[in-house]
């Protein structure tokens, strides 16, 4: 009798260490194969990445935030434009004297193709931006051509600029100066203002339209290819759209300036003469 | 109407890919453009499983989110559709997506994308129902005909399944219940002594 109980407690013993043993390699195996829930899993990184970091950050921007951005740019700049227009006024200089001869015909060629083809780099992004309102289909598809056209066209001349004007554009100490009075455009009087060829606030222009332009282009056309890496095209949409508000900020400013703010600027790029009373008050310390 | 679902069941998907022919050919879908298509995991390898992918018709749509043009809109039953006489090809849909299901024609001027392409649920788009017009640029209305997709409705091992949402999720558990999945499925006890 205790013989047959020893051989039952033995039975028991092996039978519920083989139990162990069982539920051990069940275990392992659940995690080596795993359930649906963990395929689930695996597949949707593979298909949606991490797509919180650059997707949920490009929706919320672009969804929310680019339009309202462009939307306070295109109103708030030239509205204190307006209140400058109407408060301060135009400077106006005596253009019957002395004339110096400021742009020669090459840079004048090269700013006149490079400002066509920027304006309406300008018009038709703003235009892609608020295609909403505009109601899309063709008027807006055919901007977005015309933004393509217009910035293959801006690209080699924006090149000769940059080189063209590199010297005169570098920053100078009396730039902080200018910076300071904000160019002299706060006052009626006409004080020399510290400035060489080029004022600081043209300057900041100029990185931005160059340099600047350049990454919009490499940008924008990575972004028209769209071959790359989807997290990368969302990054260079958010750097496209960034930037392009800076850009729309300093052009709406040097358009209000050469064609409002200082009478007869305008006839300057197309001419290529400045009076000398206007050099000697807004680029003071250019020597001709 | 009760919001319609898409779920791919990945125990009974087998990469057979009749559901991207079943679509591409009866919606007449252009070259390059894949309203759908399947993801596969561990190929040729223990544990291989698909799944069959397309538009998600999201609650809360990124891509609509972001339309400059709002050519995107959702339906009442959570369809979501493009009008292609809006859209302006940007891509911006795309980017956002996170299925990658916006898609793109190539082939017009300057290399430039067409207008945005991806699974409409086989309901057509915003022209009048059955028309010509609906037909060439999105193809079947077949919910306007009272079936289901052309890919779930092909599906021949139904891992594909589409149609009221609390319908399928009834489906899904059903099965769930009665099969196991992973390790504890039926057979794999036996047959891979795990």
């Amino acid at each position: 009798m205790p013989r047959i109980l020893l051989i039952i407690f033995l039975f028991f013993v092996a039978g519920s260490a083989d139990f162990v043993a069982a539920g051990e390699g069940q275990a392992l195996a659940g995690l080596s194969t795993g359930s649906s829930a963990d395929y689930y899993h695996a597949l949707i990184a593979i298909i949606s990445g991490n797509w919180q970091e650059y997707g949920q950050l490009f929706t919320t921007l672009q969804g929310q935030w680019f339009w309202k951005a462009f939307l306070v740019i295109i109103t708030a700049v030239p509205g204190v434009f307006l209140l400058h227009y109407l408060i301060i006024g135009p400077k106006h200089f005596d253009h019957a004297g002395e004339q110096i001869l400021f742009f020669p015909l090459s840079a004048r060629i090269v700013h006149f193709i490079v400002a066509i083809s920027f304006s309406l780099l300008v018009i038709t992004g703003l235009m892609i931006v608020f295609g909403g309102y505009l109601g899309g289909g063709i008027p807006i598809r055919l901007a977005r051509y015309v933004h393509l056209v217009s910035a293959i066209i801006f690209v080699l001349p924006a090149l000769v600029m940059f080189f063209m004007w590199l010297r005169d554009m570098l920053p100078q100490v009396h730039d902080i100066a200018w910076i300071f009075i904000i160019g002299g455009y706060l006052s009626k009087k006409k004080k020399p203002v510290p400035a060489g060829k080029f004022n600081a606030g043209q300057k900041m222009y100029f990185w931005f339209a160059t340099f600047g332009g350049g990454v919009m282009a490499y940008t924008g056309y990575i972004i028209w290819e769209m071959e790359a890496h989807v997290d990368t095209l969302r990054l260079y949409a958010i750097i496209h759209n960034v930037l392009g508000m800076g850009i729309v900020a300093f052009y709406m400013t040097h358009v209000y300036m050469s064609v409002f703010a200082i009478a007869g600027s305008l006839e300057s790029i197309k001419t290529g003469y400045k009076s000398k009373d206007e050099v000697d008050i807004l680029h003071s310390r250019y020597r001709y | 109407m009760a919001r319609v679902k898409f779920l791919c069941d990945v125990e009974r998907c087998i990469d057979c890919s009749g559901c991207v022919v079943a679509c591409k050919e009866g919606n007449h879908i252009p070259v390059g453009v894949n309203r759908r298509r399947v993801v596969t995991l561990n190929q040729g390898k223990p544990g291989e499983k698909s799944i069959s992918v397309s538009c998600m018709h999201c609650a809360d749509a990124p891509c609509k989110a972001v339309c400059p043009v709002r050519a995107i809109y959702q339906r009442d039953d959570g369809i979501v559709l493009v009008d292609k006489k809006k859209c302006i090809g940007c891509g911006y849909c795309f980017m956002a997506c996170p299925f990658g299901a916006p898609q793109f024609p190539k082939g017009n001027v300057f290399g430039a994308r067409g207008a945005m392409d991806k699974c409409t649920f086989c309901a057509g788009g915003p022209e009048e129902n059955f028309s010509a017009e609906e037909k060439r640029l999105y193809g079947q209305n077949r919910i306007a005909e009272g079936k289901v997709p052309l890919c779930a409705g092909m599906c021949s091992t139904k891992a594909l399944l589409a149609g009221d949402a609390d319908v399928v999720a009834d489906v899904y558990r059903e099965r769930v219940f009665q099969r196991g999945s992973g390790v504890n499925a039926w057979g794999w006890n036996k047959a891979y002594k795990k």
